[in-house]
């Protein structure tokens, strides 16, 4: 089903805005801010992203959600299975995440220690 | 339970009445409770209350689930009932009661139903459970008694267990891969992979249309997100999506040319740190009934979405 590995996921071509992802760093703490849609067109901007996190030394990597439309399963694996990877003692940071990720993450990652959830 | 050589253990329950069910249901229950065994009972909530009253202090130790609410999608149960209550225990043997087909069950969903129970048998090869199915003898149609027999290696009738002379779960999932009839009217797309974000929305705006709201029109794009990736990955690279109303639900379904080969897909629950494989999973733990025809020529899965 999933396709995390063999999907030609090409970047969102810019005349379908709606499918786009955005992803800046951020500028007062360290990790990253994301917006518009987490799909299989734009997966691998996401795992990008979270591969970036991956490698990063920060102890809590921030990702700035509250602008994402849309994520999909696939994208919330990505999300799930990087930070059941990462070194002891870091910790990915969720602000504002949208209500279909924190569904979905607890759907099926329901004690994720690595992960805070920050909602406003 | 007669002992066996295999070490899962599937019988068919037929019972007339309620005494009968308890008689059959609670020796059951509390021999596994006796021996250390977890046990999990999931039925519809009339037959829960009755077997919690005659377990009286035994029910305590008992996992209780309404099987017409974690079950209402047959297609779950596996994945999100059985084998969630099994994986939990997985040092030692455990005893499982699931009824997933009732007489209230609809004529769109006893295919689903049937092809499940049938499943459940390559589903848990080579694991030490027990799953006891009851069959309301009374109230359930003839042809669904017999599928029983086609369904279970084991079966237990008048109090008496013996091999089913009929099982032949293959036969019973290719029987019940049929056609998907066309709905009179339905709203129609056609998608490839640039086009995913628009299926989706399509999907959502006419599921809002014909009723869902809130959480449910998540659910939508949801399901009709993984069903398109699906085909631009699997199927083809493109697909038909067509929305329409049936009774007081939204159904979604996704056409494309590839031949879904594994019956299982969907039913396995993925290892923690696996990327992949959760997203026909996902649909099935959203949706309320879930109907696929697969061929070689093309798949059909049809979802159906309940307002509430």
């Amino acid at each position: 089903m999933d396709s995390s590995g063999q999907a030609e996921a090409s970047p969102a071509s810019p005349t379908q805005p709606a499918g786009a992802l955005r992803v800046h760093p951020l500028a007062d703490r360290p990790g990253w801010q994301a917006a518009g849609e987490i799909n299989l067109l734009t997966r691998s901007a996401w795992e990008e992203t979270l591969h970036h996190l991956a490698l990063s030394d920060e102890e809590a990597c921030h990702l700035e959600l509250s602008a994402i439309t849309f994520v999909d399963v696939a994208g919330v694996s990505a999300l799930a299975v990087t930070a059941q990877g990462l070194a002891e003692g870091r910790r990915i940071v969720l602000e504002e995440p949208p209500a279909t990720l924190r569904r979905v993450l607890h759907m099926f990652w329901p004690d994720l220690p690595t992960v805070e959830v920050m909602a406003r | 339970m007669t002992a066996s050589t295999q070490p899962f253990v599937h019988p068919a329950l037929f019972y007339q009445g309620d005494k009968e069910y308890l008689h059959g249901t609670v020796p059951f229950i509390r021999d596994g409770l006796k021996a250390g065994e977890p046990v999990a009972v999931a039925v519809p909530g009339p037959n829960l209350a009755i077997l919690k009253t005659a377990l009286g202090e035994d029910a305590a130790h008992v996992k209780f689930l309404d099987m017409t609410e974690a079950g209402r999608n047959p297609g779950r149960i596996i994945p999100k009932v059985l084998r969630a209550f099994a994986d939990s225990h997985r040092q030692t043997r455990v005893r499982i009661i699931g009824e997933p087909i009732w007489a209230g069950r609809s004529s769109v969903e006893y295919p689903a139903c049937v092809q499940h129970e049938a499943l459940i048998n390559p589903a848990f090869q080579g694991r030490n459970v027990t799953i006891l199915c009851p069959y309301d003898a009374d109230h359930l149609d003839e042809q669904v008694l017999a599928d029983a027999y086609e369904t279970h290696p084991l079966v237990i009738a008048d109090g008496r267990e013996r091999p089913s002379p009929a099982y032949a779960p293959e036969h019973v999932v290719a029987r019940y891969n049929q056609p998907l009839e066309q709905p009179a009217a339905a709203e129609e797309l056609l998608f490839h992979v640039d086009r995913l974000p628009d299926a989706r929305q399509f999907a959502v705006t006419h599921a809002a249309r014909l009723g869902l709201s809130g959480i449910r029109l998540e659910d939508v794009a949801l399901i009709v997100a993984e069903l398109t990736a699906n085909s631009v990955i699997h199927g083809g690279g493109f697909g038909t999506l067509r929305v329409w109303a049936d009774g007081g639900q939204v159904v979604c379904e996704v056409r494309d040319h590839g031949h879904l080969d594994d019956p299982l897909a969907g039913r396995r629950p993925p290892a923690r740190d696996q990327i992949g494989g959760r997203g026909l999973l996902l649909v099935h733990f959203l949706a309320d009934l879930v109907r696929i025809h697969t061929s070689p020529d093309g798949t059909a899965v049809r979802c159906y979405i309940s307002p509430h």
